[in-house]
């Protein structure tokens, strides 16, 4: 890189921008602020949401400004662009040169180099220069690592270091970042989004989804059994009104043959061939239904009728029956039904059916009874339809930034020299130095140590 | 409810531990910081007991669930936590006046989880889920961790005042040098960096599991983001020249202001998916 601004060319100038940290700093405060006016506006809303709030001006403004999509708007997705693009550079800038100290790293211990170093101490010994570098090189081994032992013409040089990784923490966080990125490009564009309401006892094959696109064919068939709400029940045991489970029993056919069953509730989906169906709402589908048994007078059972109200279904060789009224509570006997018999060629006999008294309508005389059965309420259950191919590429991205942050924070690139000189009066000089990258108190703490072991040997 | 008694003598301890720091830096007695100390202690043996006692009494109505589900819940875990933060720093540092920065900070969040509904409520269907625990978890620790790094931030703007004007003495005074402070604020800042970005990703596992999508841009979820932003704009402040110091300190406040707002704005301001405001 050019010091000297003014020879250098537009190439580098760009190139020194994108590879510069103010600029870094500088985009991410303006996605902070700007992801604040995202919060702010509801996003996607309605026109006729946005009047209640807004005059027609302001609107015009701020729809011209994308803000209420701004997400996805070009200026958004062009700080992204650029975020990624310095992230690349100082990447590109930075790595290389990392990666050549990591691999060249300095072995020997120059008056150049022990003039950067943070902590250095140097002392004299008598006795031999290859004894102490032995002693010393086990010292070093048992605290940092085992050094590398090298000689230059009367000099041994030790060198230890631990925690070279430590120097990568940053770049696989920087690196995370863009498999994320890639991630949710490979969901946005192979991915689909989409929503299924499908009543009980119905299944459904295409998916209509989100953004108005043309229907996902699944290639087979998704059915509801069953929906199930299901409440909490306070200390006595009594339901009450909070709502413990949603339960939807789906089937995935495939060909005409079940391939897969499962209950899904919120929290737990069912995934089948990278689609997955996540229980989302609910709603009634149509009316409720009456149930009602039709049995002969000694008891046995004749037939299951289900109805709703209003209609009408035959008994043959009996009637017909409609049921025309419903109450919770009637006259204090709890749920009753209450239906219109019609023979033929007889005239209508109106009654209601109690659903405590399965035997109530023996009093008839008739040669069969009824006996109401209660209602049922058939639903749809409403489901959330995704396929996002991208998703592990991004789950992969998230670990990679959990494990590079703690290595890039918690990690430490340790380095530790000896050099043996012989000095003029036959002793031996030694010159012990040290640095870290991170921690240094604690790494000081371990250089004081090392520095009285050393000290401390005799030969 | 035992626990809900338990909590609020946390408050009342954290409340006293509060007018101990900040008297015995008016009156500069250390005696009182270091009663200060005993009653932080006290208030982390009771609010830990209260933790425990709120978990087994929730598995004695049939609803077991770990204490960390509703504002209450989240407000008492986060005093806790910043409470133990506060500890573990002034153990580290041999220095009590973090306390009348710090400790306040806690007494609020008490008193205003104080004013919220304190029984234990079985969860909803979108709650049950073992990714609630971990997002929960990881986020208020982070949370209290910025919380701490404010506070001594707080104290090394008004150190680093005083050093330029080279005016010793005063309350400031006692401070330690704001070359401490200012390497304490990136020590809590190293901590609670790493907790958001899991509290982050477990946020968006867990919605990806319950509705299909990771991330949707709703206002929780994109504070969440803005406050992330923050720190990693104060991570790269502390390496540039010309950024560091006063800047990093602003950068770490403006982070725990996004951060409050990101916690309790989101639900009282705005409109979302997540449901602690509605309770
Ligand atoms: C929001 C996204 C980003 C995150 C989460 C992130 C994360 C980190 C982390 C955790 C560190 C280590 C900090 C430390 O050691 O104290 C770091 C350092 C660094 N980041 Fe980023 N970063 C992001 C964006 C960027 C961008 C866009 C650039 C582009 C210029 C960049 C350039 C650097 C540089 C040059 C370093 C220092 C590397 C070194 O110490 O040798 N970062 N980043």
């Amino acid at each position: 890189m050019a010091d000297d601004k003014r020879s250098q060319s537009p190439m580098d100038k760009v190139w020194n921008l994108f590879t510069s940290l103010k600029l870094a700093i500088t985009l991410i405060i303006i996605m902070a602020v700007a992801s604040i006016f995202g919060t702010v506006i509801e996003q996607n809303q309605p026109i006729e949401k946005y009047r209640q709030f807004y005059s027609d001006a302001t609107i015009r403004m701020l729809d011209a400004l994308n803000l209420f999509d701004m997400y996805h708007s070009w200026w958004f997705l062009l700080l992204l662009v650029l975020f990624t693009v310095n992230l690349s550079c100082c990447t590109l800038d930075r790595l290389p040169r990392v990666v050549k100290v990591v691999r060249n790293p300095k072995t020997r211990l120059d008056d150049g180099l022990e003039k950067t170093l943070p902590l250095v101490d140097r002392w004299k010994k008598k006795g031999s220069l290859q004894a102490w570098a032995e002693k010393y090189a086990e010292v070093v081994g048992g605290a940092v690592g085992k050094p590398l032992v090298t000689q230059n013409s009367e000099t041994l040089h030790l060198y230890a270091e631990r925690g070279v990784v430590s120097r990568f923490g940053v770049y696989v966080t920087h690196l995370s970042i863009i498999i994320i990125f890639i991630g949710a490009i490979i969901g946005n564009v192979f991915g689909f989004k989409g929503y299924a309401n499908i009543v009980e006892g119905q299944s459904v094959r295409s998916i209509p989804t989100r953004g108005g696109s043309r229907p996902v064919d699944l290639g087979f068939e998704v059915r509801c059994n069953r929906f199930a709400v299901s409440f909490y029940t306070d200390q006595f045991g009594n339901p009450t009104q909070q709502p413990k489970e949603y339960a939807s029993d789906l089937s995935v056919i495939e060909n005409g043959r079940e391939v897969l069953r499962k209950k899904i509730v919120v929290n737990d989906p069912l995934q089948y061939k990278g689609v997955w169906f996540y229980q989302s709402s609910y709603g009634p589908a149509g009316g409720a239904s009456a149930r009602v048994r039709v049995s002969s007078a000694n008891g046995g059972p004749v037939a299951d009728l289900s109805f709703h109200a209003g209609q009408q279904v035959e008994i043959p060789g009996y009637g017909t029956i409609t049921g025309v009224d419903y109450q919770q509570d009637y006259r204090g006997f709890g749920p009753a039904l209450l239906v219109v018999l019609k023979k033929p060629g007889g005239q209508a006999t109106e009654f209601w059916l109690l659903q405590g008294r399965p035997d109530s309508d023996r009093q008839r005389q008739d040669p069969y009874f009824l006996s109401f059965g209660g209602l049922s309420q058939a639903y749809y259950t409403g489901l959330q339809v995704a396929r996002d191919p991208g998703v592990n590429v991004v789950w992969l991205g998230c670990a990679l930034m959990v494990l590079g942050i703690i290595i890039a924070f918690f990690m430490s690139h340790q380095r530790v020299w000896v050099r043996l000189t012989p000095a003029a009066d036959g002793r031996v000089e030694v010159v012990l130095a040290g640095s870290a990258s991170r921690n240094r108190l604690a790494f000081e703490r371990k250089f004081e140590k090392i520095q009285d072991d050393l000290k401390a040997l005799a030969v | 409810m035992i626990n809900v008694r338990l909590f609020d003598l946390t408050t009342l301890l954290f409340g006293v531990a509060s007018v101990n720091y900040v008297a015995a830096l008016y009156g500069k007695r250390d005696t009182l910081a270091r009663i200060g100390t005993w009653i932080c202690v006290a208030a982390a043996v009771v609010s830990t007991a209260a933790l425990g006692v709120r978990w087994a009494e929730s598995y004695r109505m049939g609803i077991g669930r770990i204490p960390v589900t509703n504002l209450y819940e989240s407000l008492v875990f986060f005093a806790w936590a910043v409470n133990l933060f506060y500890l573990v720093v002034e153990w580290k540092y041999k220095n009590r006046t973090f306390g009348a920065f710090v400790m306040p900070i806690a007494f609020l969040t008490m008193l205003f989880a104080f004013t919220n509904e304190s029984s234990i409520q079985p969860l909803v269907p979108a709650l049950q889920s073992y990714w609630l625990h971990a997002h929960v978890i990881t986020c208020f620790i982070g949370y209290a961790a910025f919380a701490v790094s404010a506070g001594v931030a707080a104290m090394y703007l008004l150190k680093a005042r005083r050093e330029e004007s080279k005016t010793p003495g005063g309350v400031v005074g006692l401070f330690p040098s704001s070359k401490a402070l200012d390497d304490l604020v990136y020590k809590a800042i190293i901590w609670g960096f790493p907790f958001l970005t899991a509290g982050i990703i477990t946020g968006a596992a867990w919605a990806n599991y319950a509705w299909g999508t990771y991330w949707s841009w709703d206002p929780k979820e994109t504070w969440s983001l803005i406050v992330w932003l923050v720190y990693a704009a104060f991570l790269h402040a502390r390496i540039t020249r010309g950024w560091h110091g006063k800047r990093a300190a602003i950068l770490s406040i403006a982070g725990f202001l996004a951060t409050v707002m990101c916690y309790l704005g989101v639900n009282l301001v705005l409109s979302g998916l997540h449901s602690y405001g509605g309770s």
